[in-house]
């Protein structure tokens, strides 16, 4: 199933797969990263050293210091409380996409391998128009619909994100439901649903951890971005997007300022990559989805082909 | 031909000899553009049915909005109402919007009046003046990239290239748009950090405007490209038809291009098709970033006034446009690589 | 099966033509090809595959190197044309092409060679040719870059080559990609493209081996016609001792990366000095060496690269002594140009023993 990377026998490739994910460095550094981004999104307006809405006139844009450690913004406010503040927002607005994402896209393309052939094509077509949408058009037409917070706008995000769920979850199914074991179990008399439940289930359930790993750097990027245009963002309330949207305001004072909320946001996301990269190369399942930074554009060479596209991403997931 | 064609020669196999290559290859092509139209209808039906369904979802009352609160009595609501169709049953609405927009008219924004076909119109130009200088960027910077990547391989471009690509695809479009801004614009004033000048003004003066955002549009897809290219490339360069050529004696420039280019570059250019969405997201931070007065400017000032038609003309233009251009673009890369290597495309 | 001959013969009115040998005749002197104690290492290094060939093709000659897999004939052949794959290098030796050294020629210097002067054909013709040009124009292609021909003149000429090499229809063949065309027809292809430009000398590595029989013989024939009227040099690789004895002049015997027997053709066959050269006969059928009940050759060559003392053979050797079993074993004369690696090879009893078999 996989193509070969043109490989004389003999030669060793870039990167030789490491014996367990738990021996990569790069596993580790990416779990300590997400744990403290999750730390902070359930305790991180408790935690900020000062208050994030404390304006004071009298510190504007300076510079990291003892007192400050990211500095201060245009109104003298800590840019480090703002940030720790911000996470919950971003991080439980990013899983809710992915949420959506999972649930919409998920369940369908589990089921397409039992439903028959039209549902499974009306299905495909449906996944293609969808993946070819960009999203921030949307999201900002929701808010005009239904109002301007954040929780509306991940909604289109989550939609969008079902279609790579389901062309995942519909290709491992696919692979595993024909596979001889579920034969000899509906053959025995096992129902349908046993079989999904009990068999398919349990080989599935990885490469959806993978994707929903990757679907959430996506979403991350995607709540950030939509900060960054001021959509949902209920001033003064703090947003990883909104620091670095006001940081570009004042780019001529402190052009310092973007690279902190910018590397944050980098870091977290490529931790997440990093970890879906991991456990694909472990699973070797073959369904690889890394998703973009700012719109689901996925690296594979075709929409209907998950054959991870670059060979050498092996070298990147040993650190 | 066969092998039997070889031992018997006979006159009546030679006039049945193939058809020409070319007629039957053809043929290939028109059924699969005929199964692209096919599949077209259905999905502009459906994201024409979400943008309007936008509008009816959208508990604001226009009538009050554009009347005002003291004007909005009861029975000039309901005049209003009439005049501007939201009377009708959602139905009837959706088609004469529908019917409405494929002459043209998206109707007139619920506060300025203006024409939305006319504000869109204005904006357009812009969108699309980065747009396609970022599809060149990319294809320049992504292609040479990957191809000297390929072709010296493990070396240390090849290792920073991707390093590149790494940092580049964690890194949102926005970011890299305001990574630039700082390097180039405020750091050293090279070139201006925001502003829009048409190409009829002063084409030097647009060039200097739209360089940077091109730029930040175009670096992850090149990026992309760079690194499927780079992929594609080292596999073609160890296939014995390369060999093939180089034992006939064909200079090394011509190989690589003619031969080994030519094939590699399917997957990648496949891919700018695949990262048409991604790049239109682009534009929209391009215009947040450099203030461009952009369609995505656009929808965010309507947005913000809840002022619908506008909304639903821009989302109906950009869903168009992206549904037509990604129909389009992979009927050529189809129609261009029909005889592929199978390189995974 | 009629060949046009005429077609082969370069046209000497066209300006386009490149001076070569007169049909039929021989250069006195110097050698096409000329590998001496040539080494070739494998992996990077890690293992030695060709060990001290020594050879040479005199002009019009057609030499054939013949071998199990492994038994570093391929190699051998493709160190002389400067394509070693990756990971392969040569560690000693020199190759030498029409008196100027090649082993260490730069890349523009094989473009030089390559095509105008050393031609090639490969076993699987269909991926040594770029699946997305049509083969008309990939040898136009040669045509203009080579000879400068001009786009109509390459075409016209281009369709004289695949006539003259027995295409049928070559018209049509011109506008066909490789995908669509027969083993068989894509050979052809690929020999009149590798003597479009009346090169001296044509490496083939297996050509016939993944042809049917009877396309096999006409590939053959027309391998011996080139031969024939340009005053083409051959080295030919096989596996088929068959094919090598119906082709060739003179015979290179490989095995396990050395060379073990070297001679005429008809020396080889009815007096196989080296015990190997025996079996292969024997199992080919070709000779004498009737194949009176199912005949292999007990045992496996050794790992490729893998250093051993003493005769590489010796393990499976019938006539082993112990004295087989240490020291480097040297070439000895035993005839007219022949050459056989083995200490029993001058043995009376040797002799006799391997005619009474």
């Amino acid at each position: 199933m996989s193509s070969s990377n043109g490989r004389r026998p003999g030669t060793r490739g870039p990167g030789a797969r490491p014996q367990s994910i738990w021996r990569l460095p790069s596993v580790w550094i990416a779990i300590a990263v997400l744990t403290a981004v999750a730390f902070l999104a359930v305790f991180g307006s408790a935690l900020a050293p000062q208050n994030p809405l404390a304006i004071n006139a009298n510190a504007l844009y300076q510079g990291p210091s003892a007192h400050h450690l990211f500095g201060t913004d245009y109104l003298g406010r800590d840019v480090l409380s703002r940030m720790m503040a911000g996470t919950r927002l971003s991080v439980l607005t990013a899983l809710e996409a992915v949420g959506i994402g999972l649930v919409l896209g998920a369940l369908p393309g589990i089921a397409t391998a039992f439903l028959g052939r039209w549902f499974d094509f009306i299905a495909n077509r449906v996944a293609d128009a969808l993946m070819t949408l960009p999203y921030i058009f949307f999201a900002v037409a929701v808010t005009a619909a239904l109002g301007n917070t954040l929780t509306h706008a991940m909604i289109p995000v989550g939609i969008l994100l079902a279609p790579l769920f389901f062309r995942v979850t519909r290709a491992a199914t696919l692979e595993h439901a024909r596979s001889q074991y579920v034969e000899a179990a509906e053959l025995l008399g096992a129902s349908k649903v046993h079989v999904i439940r009990v068999h398919v289930l349990r080989k599935v359930l990885p490469n959806i951890a993978v994707t929903t790993a990757s679907m959430a750097a996506a979403a991350l990027l995607a709540v950030s971005f939509l900060t960054f245009l001021g959509i949902g963002v209920q001033p003064p309330a703090p947003t990883w997007g909104g620091i670095l949207s006001s940081d570009l305001d004042y780019l001529s004072q402190a052009p310092w300022a973007p690279f902190i909320p910018g590397a944050i946001i980098a870091i977290t996301v490529g931790a997440l990559n990093a970890l879906a990269d991991a456990f694909r190369d472990r699973s070797s399942a073959g369904a690889l989805v890394l998703v973009d930074p700012v719109t689901q554009h996925v690296r594979r060479t075709d929409p209907r082909n998950l054959e991870p596209v670059d060979g050498d991403r092996q070298s990147q997931s040993v650190a | 031909m066969t092998v039997i064609d070889l031992i018997r020669p006979g006159p009546a196999r030679a006039a049945g000899a193939a058809t020409p290559p070319r007629q039957r290859r053809g043929r290939t092509a028109m059924v699969r553009i005929g199964g692209g139209l096919v599949v077209l209808v259905p999905i502009v039906a459906l994201s024409t049915f979400i943008t309007f369904g936008l509008g009816a979802l959208s508990n604001s009352d226009p009538a009050a909005t554009i009347l005002g609160q003291d004007a909005a009595t009861p029975a000039a609501v309901a005049h209003l109402n009439r005049v501007l169709g939201v009377d009708h049953p959602l139905v009837v609405q959706y088609w004469h919007w529908l019917t409405q927009a494929a002459q043209g008219n998206l109707g007139r924004s619920w506060f300025t009046q203006i024409p939305v076909a006319q504000s869109i119109s204005q904006r357009l130009p812009v969108d699309l003046s980065i747009a396609i200088l970022a599809v060149i960027l990319a294809i320049v910077i992504g292609g040479t990239a990957g191809a000297v990547a390929a072709i010296r391989r493990g070396g240390w471009f090849d290792r920073g290239v991707t390093m590149a690509c790494s940092v580049l695809s964690t890194l949102p479009a926005f970011v890299i748009g305001i990574i630039l801004v700082v390097l180039f614009a405020v750091t050293v004033h090279l070139l201006p950090a925001n502003g829009y000048v048409g190409p009829t003004t002063s084409i030097l003066q647009w060039l200097k405007y739209i360089i940077l955002p091109s730029l930040a549009l175009s670096l992850q897809v090149s990026a992309d490209i760079a690194r499927q290219l780079r992929t594609s490339l080292v596999e073609v360069l160890d296939r014995n038809y390369i060999v093939g050529a180089k034992v006939r004696g064909l200079p090394y420039r011509r190989i690589m291009i003619r031969h080994a280019l030519r094939n590699a570059a399917g997957p990648a250019l496949t891919i700018l098709g695949n990262d048409f969405p991604q790049m239109l997201a682009g534009a929209v931070a391009a215009e947040a970033v450099f203030s461009l007065p952009g369609l995505g400017q656009l929808l965010l000032e309507s947005a913000e006034t809840r002022d619908m038609p506008v909304v639903q003309g821009v989302l109906l233009v950009i869903s168009t446009f992206v549904i037509v251009v990604n129909l389009l673009v992979n009927t050529t890369l189809n129609w261009l690589y029909r005889t592929s290597d199978g390189l995974g495309a | 099966m009629v060949i046009d001959n005429r077609n082969l013969l370069p046209d000497i009115t066209d300006p386009g033509a490149v001076a070569g040998v007169r049909p039929g005749s021989r250069q006195v002197g110097g050698e096409v090809l000329s590998i001496d104690d040539l080494h070739v290492s494998v992996h990077d290094g890690a293992a030695m595959a060709v060990r001290g060939v020594s050879l040479s093709i005199r002009p019009g000659e057609i030499v054939g190197l013949v071998g199990e897999s492994g038994s570093g004939k391929t190699l051998t052949c493709r160190a002389a044309l400067g394509v070693l794959p990756r990971g392969c290098a040569v560690e000693r030796g020199t190759v030498s092409f029409a008196g100027h050294d090649v082993t260490a020629l730069s890349r523009r210097g094989w473009e030089r060679v390559h095509g105008s002067k050393m031609g090639a054909v490969f076993q699987d013709p269909a991926s040594y040719l770029t699946p997305t040009i049509t083969v008309g124009h990939q040898l136009a292609e040669v045509l203009r870059v080579k000879l400068g021909l001009g786009r109509r003149a390459a075409h016209q000429r281009a369709i004289e080559l695949f006539g003259a090499v027995g295409l049928r229809q070559p018209e049509l063949v011109f506008h066909q990609i490789p995908a669509e065309l027969s083993g068989g027809m894509l050979q052809r292809v690929m020999i009149a493209t590798a003597i479009s430009c009346d090169p001296q000398l044509l490496v083939a590595d297996e050509p016939t081996t993944a042809l049917d029989v009877t396309i096999q013989a006409e590939v053959i024939e027309l391998l011996l016609q080139l031969r024939d009227q340009r005053g083409l040099a051959v080295l030919f690789v096989s596996h088929d001792l068959a094919v090598i004895t119906e082709l060739c002049d003179r015979v290179v015997v490989f095995y396990a990366g050395e060379v073990v027997e070297t001679g005429p053709t008809e020396e080889i066959i009815e007096r196989p000095r080296h015990p190997y050269t025996q079996a292969l006969l024997r199992v080919a059928s070709v000779g004498d060496f009737r194949r009176r009940e199912l005949e292999v050759i007990a045992g496996q060559p050794p790992q490729v690269g893998a250093a051993i003392d003493g005769c590489r053979f010796a393990a499976r050797c019938p006539l082993a002594i112990p004295a087989c079993g240490s020291g480097s074993v040297t070439q000895v004369m035993v005839g007219f140009h022949h050459r056989v690696r083995c200490i029993r090879a001058r043995d009376a009893d040797t002799v006799s023993a391997l005619a009474a078999r």
